[in-house]
């Protein structure tokens, strides 16, 4: 139980919990005291001396923002002594202020200007020269303007206490302090743009939008990020219809106010040139711009033909896991009802199915753990060595368990963990850190299980899923193990004890594990590590499956796969319609005849010849997508859909936790938001009569198909209850066949072992429109250990060619030394270098169809220059 | 000159004493720490401190045995006391003659206290510049590794210590004591907001002693001879004797080692030898460039801590900086402001942007430039920075300029009356950033 303490401000009794600065009882109390270097986020600095107030029976004036609450303090904030401090310290600031706020695009939110306002004097008391700085950049999106700088350190601070990322610092001293950057980190600086929106005056502002608006122009609305899974609040900045500029108050949603790249700088995606404004339709003389209304016409007919000469398994349909709850919802409901075929597919195919169809096979649900349960933890088990890059703000819980709850680190990776790599890089701040050889995942959770199952006591396991796991395990030996993922039985075995005997431990799984061969089973066998080791269903405990797309959890969950129909209700065998893959193979065979994408481009994900060969086979093909892309080429029909910034709906992020996204601009064009094309056709795929199509939307808003979803889910949704989940893990443990089959060890010796993934810069596709973050990565890059580079004498920049045993294409890529890169393998950033797939095997997992192809044996050679 | 009773000079006084350990020995040393381990605990040791009323010598004269029982008993993990060598007070010089001529005595005192406060680990955190000293302090603590009196489990006792030297990088806010446990930590040197007091939360976060080296090598001596033995030179509220730096207009500067409270004119005008020249005395900084200036009418005030305290001044580092009748005082408040305005960390704005205001308005008066609104404005300067800062600097920075304009307003007004500076009649002077 935490305490009250009473305390009088300007003769007002105010009770508060103790602990609470002097500043923040205030604000309780409805007095606001002026501040500078004070925020909720950081540790108290007190070093602008703005907030000091007269405390009775101390002979000095007190930092409000640095002085804890007592019992029956008294505070003064507003005596003599107090104004004359706080105009002294107005006037400390202003004298070397440029005081240029008519070209400051802070003007108008300036903590500065606000204060001078109420506690400045008219005139400065000054007549000496004025300090001056340069005006300079921190990288390509971030202006340092030193001169209206405070000295305040919110940046620094905030650089280091919240994001760990350290590049910020003090620079100089005295009248001459000034924020710096610190050069010769691998990843200087992250560009979350938390600098920016920490700075109180306007020091550091965006390069992106400079100039572009005055803060009061702007219309605010508060919205999702489109990004990735971790469901970040932030808010859209906009004159009219374009977004100025993205910003996330502090405190706020589930990233507390806290930010990526992508999400601040990754705005300028939504009105780039590419996108698509207009239906078209694709005939003998080109594509032809058509309205609404023709184009819905030849869908409909489209689509009808086809089911009525081929039946309407002949259709398939596949989404995005980027678009809304409503749309998937309406999405499978025109497939599965209007249009009658069970070949539904989204995005969540691509790996995210294969959490939740193995979390809600043993537990019943997927929804097992939230942000708040990593920062309770005490043990953070992560399957994400890339998990800074690949979803940031999860990446920051981790980190600040780590640092506010002590709790332990361990992460299993084919990254490096030394100090050298840079420091927000996870396996940095790992206390164990498990170095497997690129894809074994699934041999590193057996060693794991395989550890505590014999060194610590089984706890919580159903016996008959106990005898199983056992057998199991036990004709694997370590050295087998070992032999395949470099890791030895002693390794296992500590992190093993580490994780099992913590309080509360906490797995978090990521694309390695879901898009790494077997992830269906590997999922399976991590739940089942949870149970053994007693972390699941507490508090504090669980497992979170790391969501690349922003809405795969919603996709899923509103029916959009074929194996689960809205509210994770399971199809029967005989229902259930073709994955992805299927469907592409059943366009190939010709038994798919149509296909309606949305939002996706199998071309760009799927990287392999037969797609084109399958899609050039359908005899229509529908393309609803925000920009045109080569999938598009091939379309007969395109229709331009809307951002996330056009449109309102909901997506469900990876803690499962379902957000609303609010319209922020009118669409773009003639682009129409996805819930309402899909409404539309399911009217008129419906009538018979030529309604005039205006009157067929047949849900008003949103909010009409969220209330209709919610109707399709079933009792109890969206919570399970612990007796729910006890009752699905025994009858797992009735059925479960587990099975633990080693993989070939993979050829040590020549070559490399090569692995494509993400870049904190970036997200799927649409990030590569948003010429914010394309500033900081545009092209393809082939990271390498920096000794083997040395080794094998390539510089910085250089080309080197790539080829795969048995493939005919040669891939030739500019190599960086990165010291996150273990020795003998190699990494690409997969947003710019889609042919690099090319080299890596594709194969199918037995039980959820989600295609691998993220890693494999390459060859690497030298590109010699030919004069 | 007459005879004072000497503590930290007497071995040094000796004809061809270096301060080696074989040497410091030879006088006795190392016994006072071999007796605490054998015979007293850890709390006799803090009540025999503080019994002999020893007052930090670094500048504030804090009570050292007091500090060290501030440290808490049932801590678990470890504690650490910084040894403060980075003696940049303009006008101190007395550590670096304790170092170098006699490193043996402040190392016996750390050792001393390390196991008065049970610290297994201590610093000397000492000036950048100080490369002999260094060296010397290096050499002394191989010395008495190898002679383990450093080391593990010194004399069966159980007790374990290692000692480390840091050298500064040459900012003079390092010698503030958490700006030091910051730089000691690898970081920036600036100094914490306080509390949390080092005694509780200081290097790494872990309960820690921050002494003077004076400070500590007095230790071994009152250990030996006892506290009241101790009490016996020196007053009742400053017991002992202080090192003081003798600068400026004197005809013999230099470190006298005297007893506390003896009267400011005798350390002048006997002990130094009088004003160069024979002249007459202007002004006198009593204890570093952050202590206010003295007039000749404060001559008489016995140099103890609070005597000095009394008149308007501080005691310090014990820095005396004599300046003879023709010495410009615009001028010196000047100059001891560069000092400052170069030093200032930058982190708190009163000290960060004041320093630089009140500068400029020095350099235009000493220029020929001042107008008489100056003087208000640089005393309300003063009144916006003192007691407003994070670290006693802010309070330091304007004690030249207030004590100046308080005993020397006149010459201010000089300086603007008359367009220039009486003394110096061709400067001209202007920041230059
Ligand atoms: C700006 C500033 C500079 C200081 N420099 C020194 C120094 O160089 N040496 C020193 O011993 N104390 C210095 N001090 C005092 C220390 O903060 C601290 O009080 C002292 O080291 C404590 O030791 P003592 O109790 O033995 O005197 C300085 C204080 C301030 C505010
Ligand atoms: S740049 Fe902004 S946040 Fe950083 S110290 Fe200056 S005023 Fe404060
Ligand atoms: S990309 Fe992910 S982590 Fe970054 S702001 Fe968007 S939702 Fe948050
Ligand atoms: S008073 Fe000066 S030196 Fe001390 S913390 Fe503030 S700016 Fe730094
Ligand atoms: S807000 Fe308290 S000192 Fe800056």
């Amino acid at each position: 139980m935490s305490s009250r303490v009473t305390l009088i401000i300007n003769g007002k009794e105010v009770t508060v919990e103790a602990g609470t600065r002097v500043i923040e009882a205030a604000k309780q109390a409805g007095t606001e005291i002026p501040h500078f270097c004070y925020h909720p986020k950081l540790k108290p600095d007190a070093n602008c001396r703005m907030c000091l107030v007269e405390i009775e029976k101390v002979p000095k004036l007190q930092t409000s923002c640095s002085t804890p609450v007592a019992e029956g303090m008294v505070v003064t904030t507003e005596s003599e002594k107090v104004v004359e401090a706080q105009k002294g310290v107005m006037a400390f600031l202003l004298g070397n202020h440029p005081l240029d706020c008519p070209e400051c695009d802070q003007g108008g939110e300036c903590q500065l200007q606000d204060f001078a306002h109420q506690y400045g004097a008219m005139t400065s008391p000054f007549g000496e020269t004025k300090r001056t700085f340069e005006k300079t950049y921190f990288g390509p999106l971030i202006e340092k303007e030193m001169n209206r700088c405070v000295s305040c350190l919110r940046c620094v601070r905030y650089c280091d206490e919240v994001i760990g990322s350290n590049s910020l610092g003090s620079m100089n001293r005295g009248a001459m302090h000034e924020v710096g950057a610190f050069a010769n980190h691998e990843l200087e600086c992250e560009f979350c743009g938390g600098c920016i929106q920490i700075c109180p005056v306007g020091a550091l502002t965006s390069r992106l939008s400079m100039f572009d608006y005055r803060t009061w122009q702007l219309n605010k609305t508060d919205t999702v990020c489109n990004y990735c899974g971790d469901g970040c609040s932030l808010t859209l900045e906009t004159v009219q219809e374009d977004v100025k500029r993205v910003s996330s108050e502090a405190g706020t949603g589930r990233n507390t106010g806290d930010l990526c790249s992508r999400g601040f700088f990754g705005y300028s995606a939504i009105n780039h040139e590419s996108r698509l404004s207009r239906p078209l339709l694709r005939g003998d003389g080109g594509d032809l711009e058509v309205t609404w209304e023709w184009a819905y016409q030849k869908t409909v007919d489209g689509l009808k033909g086809i089911v009525e000469a081929h039946g309407a398994k002949a259709v398939g349909g596949i989404i995005s896991a980027q678009c809304t709850n409503e749309e998937v919802y309406l999405f499978q409901k025109l497939m599965r009802e209007t249009v009658g075929t069970p070949h539904i597919d989204s995005g969540a195919r691509y790996g995210y199915i294969n959490a939740v169809s193995a979390l809600t096979q043993v537990f019943g649900t997927a929804r097992l753990t939230h942000y708040e349960d990593i920062l309770a933890s005490d043990c953070l088990l992560v399957f994400a060595g890339e998990m800074t890059e690949t979803n940031p703000i999860t990446a920051l819980k981790v980190k600040e368990a780590i640092r506010q709850n002590k709790a332990k680190l361990i992460t299993v990776s084919p990254y490096r963990s030394k100090r050298e790599t840079y420091i927000s890089h996870l396996p940095h701040l790992a206390h164990q850190h498990l170095q497997i050889r690129v894809g074994t995942e699934n041999t590193a959770i057996l060693g794991l299980t395989k550890a505590i199952l014999e060194k610590s006591p089984a706890s919580e396991m159903p016996e008959a899923l106990l005898s199983k796991v056992q057998s199991a395990v036990s004709n694997i030996s370590f050295s087998e193990i070992e032999t395949v993922t470099g890791i030895s039985e002693q390794q296992f075995v500590d992190a093993g004890t580490l994780f099992s005997e913590a309080k509360q431990g906490v797995m978090i799984v990521g694309r390695s594990v879901l898009r790494g061969n077997d992830g269906y089973q590997s999922m399976l066998r991590i739940a089942e590590l949870a149970i053994l080791s007693g972390q699941v269903g507490r508090p504090g405990t669980g497992i979170l499956a790391l969501s690349k797309e922003s809405n795969a959890f919603g996709a899923i969950e509103m029916g959009g796969t074929p194996e689960f129909l809205p509210g994770f209700q399971e199809t029967s065998e005989a229902e259930k319609g073709y994955t992805v893959i299927e469907m592409i193979d059943a366009a190939a065979r010709g038994e798919i005849k149509a296909l309606y994408l949305v939002g996706e481009n199998p071309l760009r994900s799927i990287p392999q010849k037969k797609v084109a060969a399958a899609l050039e086979n359908l005899e229509f093909l529908i393309c609803q997508d925000l920009y045109s892309t080569e999938t598009t080429a091939l379309a007969h029909i395109v229709l331009p859909a809307t951002s996330y910034a056009e449109k309102s709906g909901r997506f469900t992020n990876h803690e499962g936790e379902t957000q609303k996204l609010r319209q922020a601009i009118d669409p773009l064009g003639n682009a129409k938001p996805d819930w309402q094309i899909f409404s539309t056709l399911i009217n008129k795929m419906k009538t018979e009569d030529k309604i005039p199509y205006q009157k067929l939307l047949g849900h008003s808003s949103v909010d009409v198909v969220w209330k209709e979803a919610v109707m399709a889910m079933p009792p109890g949704w969206p919570v399970l209850s612990n007796e729910g989940i006890s009752a699905q893990i025994s009858s797992y443990a009735a059925d479960a066949d587990i099975r633990w089959t080693l993989p070939e060890p993979s050829p040590q010796g020549e070559g490399f072992d090569l692995q494509v993934g993400q870049s904190l810069f970036h997200a799927g596709k649409m990030s590569t429109y948003a010429s914010g973050l394309t500033t900081l990565l545009d092209s393809p890059v082939l990271l390498m250990n920096p000794e083997d580079a040395e080794r094998l004498e390539i510089e910085d920049g250089e080309l080197v060619q790539l080829s795969a045993e048995g493939e005919q294409v040669m891939v030739q890529l500019p190599v960086k030394a990165s010291k996150k890169i273990a020795e003998g393998t190699l990494f690409v950033p997969e947003h710019f270098s889609l042919n690099v797939k090319t080299l890596l095997p594709l194969t199918l997992d037995a039980t959820t169809g989600v295609p691998y192809g993220d890693h494999g044996r390459v060859s690497l050679s030298k590109v010699r220059v030919t004069a | 000159m007459p005879k004072y009773e000497q503590i930290l000079f007497n071995n040094m006084s000796k004809a061809g004493y270096t301060g080696s350990l074989k040497e410091y020995e030879a006088v006795g040393g190392y016994t006072a720490f071999k007796k605490v381990l054998k015979e007293y605990s850890s709390s006799d040791v803090i009540d025999i401190v503080k019994k002999s009323g020893l007052r930090g010598r670094g500048g504030a004269g804090f009570p050292a045995g007091l500090k060290w029982s501030f440290i808490p008993k049932d801590h678990v993990g470890p504690r650490y006391l910084c040894c403060n060598a980075d003696e940049s007070e303009p006008g101190t010089y007395k550590d670096r003659q304790l170092m170098e001529f006699d490193p043996h005595q402040m190392l016996e005192g750390m050792a001393i206290c390390c196991y008065a406060i049970g610290a297994q680990t201590a610093y000397i955190y000492i000036r950048g510049e100080f490369d002999l000293g260094a060296e010397i302090l290096e050499n002394a603590i191989q010395e008495a590794y190898k002679a383990k009196l450093v080391g593990k489990d010194l004399f069966g006792s159980g007790f374990n210590l290692d000692i480390y030297v840091h050298r500064g990088a040459g900012a003079y806010i390092c010698g503030e004591e958490t700006a030091l446990l910051e730089s000691l930590e690898g970081k920036r040197g600036k100094p914490r907001i306080k509390p949390p007091f080092p005694a509780i939360n200081g290097l790494y976060q872990e309960p820690t002693v921050i002494n003077n080296v004076e400070t500590l090598a007095n230790v071994p001596y009152i250990i030996n001879k006892g506290p009241e033995w101790f009490r016996t030179i020196g007053t009742e509220k400053s017991p002992g004797t202080k090192v003081f730096s003798v600068s400026g207009h004197v005809k013999k500067p230099g470190n006298y080692e005297l007893p506390l409270g003896i009267p400011l004119r005798e350390i002048i005008y006997d002990v130094a030898g009088g004003i160069l020249g024979d002249k007459q005395l202007k002004a006198v900084i009593p204890g570093g460039a952050s202590a206010p200036m003295m007039p000749p009418d404060q001559l008489d005030t016995p140099m103890d801590f609070d005597s000095v305290a009394a008149v308007g001044s501080m005691l310090g580092s014990a820095a005396i900086t004599v300046m003879d009748e023709d010495t410009c005082i615009v001028w010196a408040a000047m100059n001891l402001m560069e000092f400052f305005y170069h030093e200032s960390c930058g982190q708190c704005t009163p000290c960060r942007e004041g320093s630089g205001w009140i500068l400029q308005i020095l350099r235009r008066i000493e220029g020929g430039e001042g107008r008489h609104s100056d003087l208000d404005q640089l005393l309300e300067l003063c009144t916006r920075i003192g007691g407003r800062t994070v670290c006693a600097f802010g309070d330091a920075e304007i004690g030249p300029i207030l004590s100046t304009i308080k005993h020397f307003r006149s010459e201010y007004e000089r300086h603007i009356e008359e367009k220039g500076c009486p003394f110096h009649p061709n400067a001209t002077l202007s920041m230059a950033h």
